[in-house]
């Protein structure tokens, strides 16, 4: 848990990878997930890089394995994930794995492939005898015979050399989409000299290479002379149909279509033999194809590892560059040692000094981290910052309730949370592949507090499903009241509105011991008597949590050893923020604790009060609190808008007078970076230089301070900060008008629907049944508007206020993620 | 037509306008071209495409890795954004697309007619046919004999139709009469084309009408350029001419008396859009007629992205992403015959 308070201290590591046992290493590094690598090399592209051709071969791998998964998906199997943890394969290993997937998809290749010219037989034979089968016998035979008849005369004029002129055929079968433009092309082509039937196979046929069910239109085309054929042959060739021998007698093609018959079922057998042997070898891909892509792809992350190092001008050892969490470097020296350990040479690895922020490293459980994830996903912090995570964990569920009071939904919330917490090791709620559900998985912890949270603020506001509970005896009493004032029966019939006066003695015993007293939600001023608690509440919660938030940010910088901010920032900003908003909370407080119910009809209001403590006025009508009041807020304004100019001018004018003096004498700051560089790294090419060009650049940065831009920057900063506290102040309020909205919405929901039902029917049965539906309508608008867009409203809102009334008083947020090296995705 | 596209443009365009304007963000730039042409091998090539949005488009090819492999593949990635257009444009964008596929289907055409006439299998032509301009009566080209009878047989339903009412004869298809009926037939989608930009007016035809006005006068100034030592007459060779542009009508009549490259010049003298463009023929770099039309297409290209709400811009990036193929088959080419001295010679998009 220490930890969680800002992100563990991250070193840039050099590590010295012998030539023979860098492979290893990295993949060593690769299951225990410890470093995050740096690319040496972003100024070489990706093909120029050292380990390119290994990493070439890895994709060609991929290629085959891309098409045996193909293979299988086809076949309708399924790929078992791979047992036992599998390491990276030696990188002579990888010339096994090539040969043997390579064999296995050639040969699949090979049985495919017959496969599919067998089927292509198949349904060419089908598709012949569908032809032949089709009904083109009787309507040829009228069409002959009319076309005969047309032109009986034509042909007898010319003296009938055409006697003998044949009728021939040709016959196929086309796609049925491509029908309709083929008719109309051979029409115009040929001039109508040709007669085209077209009927629709009843039978869908499989598809030879897809294998699904494919309807075809079969056609008969009877025409007379050759040129025309010629053409008639161009043109189905070109629509790519299937044109087969056509017999014009009857009992040829009988005979024909009985061939065909026998010939497909020998093939059809030849096929299921072909089959049976397919499916043995998809077998045995089914063996050996998960552990080899899992230990490709390892090798392939290892490769492009290895790619972002840079080599050492011996040749002997490659160099790279990794964050690695400082608490983790015995590991990794181990790690290094362990796995080089065959090769005779160790690898080393030793911390450099870098001038570059170190990647932030927080590391999580599985409870703490929905609540980091909130706060990364507004910005992951900079490295070392003060994380407001662990703060979230209270807050976040807290400031929800407050907007969410209610024990009966709370509780609801609170099992909902509780039974995916208790369910969470088992592997079919893990596996759930559904979005939403993994959304609510991720957050149940958070789920469970807030329901928890709720549980307890819906005591507080006394409220179940809208209805108060009274656990302990009122704090009034009604009985009192009639008694004192001696109230008759008819001025009971006749009054329904009652007052109860707290003077009287003995009406008000004391106050409820937890939470409001259940008699006000009998009471017609109930609402206004919780707006006004809840209003302050609000405020006392904001100011609350802005302070704490301002006093987060000193943790900051005296982390960062910037103690002047704590002057100059810090203690301005706390000043502004409680002279004038923290006297606010004061005020309400006091007079909480000051004004009693005798007292009450000449109560002080407290707005008239801050207006004036600004307008340094005061109004005769209004009491003050206590004696002396002007003073002490004249004293506070004073003291607020004095921190304004000090605020805006106080950090830049020190950063100037700093900066003056050390120019006026030359730092130390050189012979230190000369003390840097002479570290044993001048045996690296390229990086060595980029780096020392970098550092200077920086360098000569901070020495090159721009005091516009700087105070610019302050400026924007306080501007926020002074502005923010008045809008943010009143951005709280969100808390009083959401929790106000969710009372009121179950309270309608009660009355409306509940209230109804239970008040119908005045016998045992009829209400037994009104009952049921009705309260079923209650319980499903219940979880769905009370529950679900209440809560997403409510978590929305509690959101904000962490992201932009706590965070920015202290959190920058401008960092980025460790993000290790590791196969541990690609294990999954 | 009511001025005020923007008002209504997006209800029907405003997807497919979105579309193309990121399929545009994804031509390769200045820096993509740098690395191309240093790479060393047609696998080099591929794996820096690979880094851009081209993706792993080449990874189901087997190996070895050819030119025309990666120009095909190129050309089916923009046959299948181009589909995806069209399929989900509504009219008039969808009239205006298929004008865009009509040049293609023209090429394809004479491209088989071509081989029909030299014999070559209709499959070899098929491979080179461009994907943009295929359908499905293509293929029976060969059957016709005269340009009308490909008329009344073939093309008469496809949209290349009404293109062939100056062209009908009866002149057996010969290599020359084939050359002729191109740019007959091209001539006349020209102008059919610019026709319709100009009636649909509003931005498309202020953006599309100087593209193809420009158009018209490249393929005025090619024409001319082919015929010198031809047996095409100066009438014949006017009649070829479409019939708009900066050039029509004194230029054209001008163009068609032209004997020599230097007269041409001197016709473009007048011109001052061209007068430029001539000059920097064979200039530094040794520069070609054809280079520097490329180079203005491509700089009237992109000034078509400046405009929002009209059609111009399907066209323009089909022709961006036609130069940016060019260009990788130009590199790729290079490299594989390792000819390295021209290889910077591509048209760079800016």
């Amino acid at each position: 848990m220490g930890s969680m308070f800002r992100s563990e201290e991250v070193a840039l590591v050099q590590l010295f990878l012998p030539t023979a046992a860098a492979y290893t290493c990295v993949s060593q590094l690769g299951e225990l997930g410890l470093v995050e690598f740096r690319d040496l090399n972003a100024s070489v592209s990706a093909f120029q890089r050292r380990f390119v051709v290994d990493v070439r071969r890895c994709e060609e791998l991929e290629k085959t394995f891309t098409f045996l998964q193909e293979e299988m998906r086809r076949a309708g199997l399924v790929l078992p994930r791979p047992e036992g943890r599998l390491p990276a394969p030696p990188p002579r290993d990888l010339l096994r794995i090539q040969e043997e997937t390579e064999r296995l998809a050639q040969e699949l290749r090979d049985v495919r492939g017959n496969q599919q010219s067998l089927r292509v037989q198949l349904h060419q034979l089908q598709l012949h005898a569908a032809v032949l089968g089709q009904g083109h016998g009787p309507q040829l035979a009228t069409a002959h015979t009319y076309g005969a008849s047309e032109r009986t005369p034509l042909l007898q004029a010319p003296g009938g050399p055409h006697q003998d002129l044949r009728v021939n055929f040709v016959a196929g079968a086309v796609e049925p989409h491509k029908a309709p433009a083929l008719e109309r092309l051979l029409w115009r082509a040929c001039r109508g000299f040709l007669i085209a039937s077209f009927s629709e196979l009843e039978r869908p046929l499989e598809h030879p290479v897809t294998g699904e069910p494919a309807t075809w239109m079969t056609f008969l085309i009877s025409y007379w002379g050759e040129q025309i054929g010629q053409k008639i042959r161009k043109i189905t060739d070109c629509f790519h149909c299937h044109v087969f021998p056509f017999l014009e007698q009857e009992e040829a093609r009988r005979a024909a279509l009985q061939q065909l018959q026998q010939q497909s079922q020998e093939l059809q057998e030849v096929l299921g033999e072909t089959e049976r042997f397919l499916s043995q070898v998809l077998g045995r891909v089914q063996q050996l194809l998960p552990p080899a892509q899992v230990q490709v792809r390892k090798m392939k992350a290892v490769y492009l590892a290895l790619n972002q190092c840079s080599v050492s001008t011996t040749h002997k050892c490659l160099i790279a560059e990794a964050w690695c969490a400082t608490r983790d470097l015995p590991a990794l020296q181990e790690a290094l040692r362990d796995s080089s350990a065959e090769e005779g040479v160790s690898a080393v690895a030793h911390r450099i000094p870098s001038r570059d922020m170190p990647p932030t490293l927080i590391r999580t459980n599985r409870f703490t981290a929905s609540f980091q994830g909130i706060v990364d996903s507004y910005g992951v912090g900079r490295y070392q910052e003060v994380n407001p995570a662990p703060y979230t964990i209270i807050t976040f569920p807290f400031l929800f309730a407050v907007m969410f009071g209610d024990v009966g939904h709370g509780l609801l919330m609170f099992l909902f949370a509780l039974a995916m917490v208790l369910a969470e090791n088992r592997p079919a709620v893990k596996a759930a592949q559904n979005e939403i559900w993994q959304t609510f998985f991720g957050g149940r912890y958070l789920l469970l507090l807030m329901g928890l949270f709720s549980v307890y603020t819906g005591f507080i506001y006394n409220e179940c499903f809208s209805r108060a509970s009274s656990i302990f005896p009122s704090g009034w009493s009604v009985a009192a009241m009639a008694n004192q004032s001696g109230w008759s029966d008819a001025f009971l019939a006749q009054h329904t509105m009652l007052t109860l006066d707290p003077n009287v003695t003995g009406v008000f015993l004391g106050p409820y011991p937890f939470g409001i007293d259940p008699i006000w939600s009998l009471a017609a001023n109930h609402l206004s008597f919780l707006n006004s608690f809840k209003m302050k509440m609000s405020v006392i919660l904001g100011v609350v949590h802005m302070a704490f938030g301002v006093v987060l940010g000193v943790f900051n910088h005296m982390h960062f050893g910037q103690r002047h901010r704590l002057l100059l920032e810090t203690l301005p900003e706390l000043t502004f923020l409680l002279g004038l908003f923290g006297y606010l909370v004061f005020l309400v407080i006091y007079k909480w604790l000051h004004v009693s119910a005798a007292s009450a009809a000449s109560a002080p209001s407290i707005l008239i009060h801050f207006i004036n403590m600004f307008l340094f006025s005061h109004s005769p009508t209004n009491r003050p609190l206590y004696p002396q009041q002007e003073v002490v807020q004249a004293m506070l304004v004073v003291l607020a808008l004095a921190m304004v100019p000090v605020l805006l001018l106080g950090t830049p004018l020190h950063l100037l007078c700093r900066h003056r003096r050390r120019r006026r004498r030359p730092t130390g700051r050189k012979e230190d970076k000369a003390g840097l560089l002479g570290l044993p790294d001048a045996s690296v090419n390229g990086w060595g230089s980029d780096e020392e060009k970098a550092g200077g650049l920086e360098d000569e940065q901070e020495a090159e301070l721009v005091p516009s831009e700087v105070f610019m920057h302050q400026a924007i900063h306080t501007i926020e900060f002074c502005l923010g506290c008045i809008s943010n102040t009143a951005s709280y309020l969100r808390l009083w008008a959401l929790s106000l909205a969710h009372a009121q919405l179950s309270e309608v929901l009660w009355a409306m629907v509940m209230r109804i039902g239970l008040g119908l029917g005045r016998e045992v049965g009829v209400a037994a049944v009104v009952l049921v539906p009705i309260f079923a309508a209650f319980a499903v608008m219940t979880v769905a508007i009370l529950l679900v867009m209440e809560g997403l409203s409510a978590f929305l809102h509690a959101l904000r206020l962490h992201w932009v009334e706590f965070q920015n008083k202290f959190y920058s947020g401008t960092g980025y993620k460790l993000s290790p090296f590791t196969f541990a995705a690609t294990d999954d | 037509m009511l001025e005020g596209a923007e008002l209504y443009f997006n209800v029907d365009h405003g997807y497919l306008e979105g579309l193309v304007r990121g399929c545009k963000a994804s031509l390769l730039t200045q820096q993509d071209y740098i690395n191309l042409v240093q790479c060393e091998t047609l696998e080099d090539l591929k794996i820096h495409l690979q880094t851009t949005d081209y993706g792993n488009f080449l990874a189901n090819q087997t190996n070895p890795l050819t030119v025309s492999k990666i120009d095909t593949e190129m050309r089916k990635r923009l046959c299948g954004e181009f589909e995806y257009f069209r399929n989900h444009s509504l009219e008039p964008l969808s009239t205006f697309l298929t004008y865009m596929t009509c040049s293609y289907m023209i090429d394809n055409v004479i491209l088989l007619m071509n081989g029909a006439l030299q014999k070559k299998s209709v499959k070899e032509i098929l491979g080179k046919c461009h994907p943009l301009g295929r359908f499905t009566e293509m293929e029976a080209v060969n059957i016709a004999e005269t340009p009308s009878d490909l008329f009344n047989a073939i093309l008469v339903e496809t949209p290349l139709a009404p293109f062939f009412q100056d062209c009908m004869s009866e002149n057996a298809l010969d290599e020359l009469n084939i050359e002729l009926l191109r740019n007959k037939l091209y001539k006349s989608y020209l102008e059919t084309f610019y026709k319709f930009c100009k009636n649909h007016g509003d931005v498309t035809a202020e953006v599309m009408c100087p593209i193809l006005e420009f158009e018209a006068d490249r393929r005025a100034f090619i024409i001319t350029l082919n015929s010198f030592g031809t047996e095409l007459s100066k009438e014949d060779r006017e009649t070829l001419y479409p019939t708009f542009g900066k050039l029509y009508p004194e230029g054209l009549r001008l163009l068609a008396q032209a004997e020599d490259f230097d007269q041409m010049k001197s016709i473009v003298d007048h011109y001052v859009v061209y007068k430029p463009l001539f000059e920097a023929v064979g200039g530094s770099g040794g520069k070609t007629l054809e280079d520097v039309f490329y180079e203005r297409e491509v700089q009237m290209n992109v000034l078509a992205f400046n405009r929002q709400f009209h059609y111009g811009v399907f066209y323009a990036y089909v022709k961006l992403k036609e130069q940016e193929m060019r260009n990788i088959v130009w590199i790729a080419e290079c490299i594989s015959q390792r000819h390295r001295t021209k290889i910077n010679s591509y048209i760079p998009i800016l």
